[in-house]
């Protein structure tokens, strides 16, 4: 999926440092906000910056579940077209999470 | 898919009662798991009854006494009986240790005693490690050098890199942390596990051998290596407090350096 064994243990490990401080973020801003009106929150949401971590955060998680993912695959499933499907599967479900939050993005931005 | 059920006639049935007839308050119960190819009996757990004043302070003492006194179709392996061959690899009190470096006294209650786990059975106490040789085999665990003349003259090694080796060379590859490995368990057809790895290590920091490029580039596998989740059961079992998670954790560490 990404190339070498090596390539894939590099990400999981890259993707897992950069959340860290993306999360830690994330909940000094759920709490900093919490209470507040939903219009203030509407407009924090609106602002380049907030768009720009959703998505960094969005993508950086998935790449990272997905490497995660994967790992479980390998452990316990041994049959090769079994986990062609799954993974198939699993691909298709993040895709999709991807598209909703890009759209959810763009709701906020046009209403 | 990993089989999590026990097949039926690996299950487990209570086995054999051998009571010890003198009064003795020192009495400790072994429970042995017998199992053996030549019957189609299912595995059982024989109990035996030994008075440990009139017995060796270690668990292959008592397993030997058995043996010798009780029950001679016990079977098992053994030979140094001072943790250096690493024959006597069972899976004692829920973890896998060398019986003649395991005093008896370390263990409250009655003494379980199985086979190393998730391995092939031969008989009794006696596992079948030759996916495990076979795997070692792989890694080439022997000086490479490149030029064949080298082979002739003396290989000098500073004190720094010999240093380099300790931790690594004292591995008698008894198999007690590969078998403690929930991912060796579940891979061992394709992962090496941790006592292979340990030995591959050695060699990829022995600054004598000239392979390096070559072996770390063969452990770049999704399987062979990466499959080592850092459980650190290796570690917690090895009875030569060895440290196969550290020698995991380098290898993967040179192969992302490369």
């Amino acid at each position: 999926m990404l190339g070498s064994a090596k390539n894939a243990w590099k990400i999981h490990r890259l993707t897992t440092i950069l959340l860290i401080p993306l999360i830690i973020y994330l909940f000094l801003k759920i709490i900093h906000f919490s209470g507040e009106p939903y219009v203030l929150i509407l407009e924090e949401l609106r602002s380049m910056w907030s768009i720009l971590f959703i998505l960094i955060f969005t993508v950086l998680g998935l790449i990272h579940m997905r490497v995660g993912v994967n790992e479980i695959l390998e452990d316990y499933i041994h049959d090769e077209s079994v986990k062609k499907i799954i993974n198939f599967l699993i691909s298709s479900f993040f895709l999709l999470i991807l598209i909703f939050v890009c759209l959810s993005m763009w709701l906020i931005l046009i209403f | 898919m990993v089989q999590f059920n026990l097949p039926n006639n690996s299950k487990l049935t209570d086995g054999d009662y051998y009571k010890l007839e003198a009064e003795n308050k020192s009495i400790k119960k072994f429970k042995i798991y017998r199992w053996s190819p030549e019957d189609d009996k299912n595995p059982r757990m024989d109990t035996y009854e030994i008075d440990i004043d009139d017995c060796g302070p270690m668990v292959l003492d008592a397993v030997m006494k058995i043996k010798n006194e009780v029950d001679t179709s016990l079977t098992f392996r053994r030979s140094c009986r001072e943790g250096i061959c690493g024959s006597c690899a069972m899976n004692i009190d829920g973890t896998n240790t060398l019986a003649c470096t395991k005093a008896i006294s370390d263990v409250k209650g009655d003494i379980k005693i199985y086979p190393l786990p998730h391995m092939p059975v031969i008989k009794d106490l006696v596992t079948n490690l030759k996916n495990l040789y076979k795997q070692l085999k792989s890694i080439k665990p022997w000086l490479i050098k490149q030029k064949q003349e080298a082979t002739d003259t003396e290989n000098i090694q500073s004190r720094n890199d010999r240093e380099k080796l300790d931790g690594l060379y004292e591995c008698i590859l008894c198999a007690c942390c590969s078998t403690s490995c929930p991912s060796y368990w579940w891979n061992s057809d394709k992962y090496l596990g941790p006592a292979v790895l340990l030995q591959s290590y050695r060699w990829l920091q022995d600054s004598r051998d000239e392979e390096r490029k070559e072996r770390l580039k063969e452990l770049d596998d999704t399987f062979k290596v990466y499959r080592c989740h850092t459980i650190m059961n290796c570690t917690q079992a090895c009875p030569k407090g060895l440290n196969p998670a550290k020698a995991i954790a380098g290898i993967k560490q040179m192969i992302a350096q490369q």
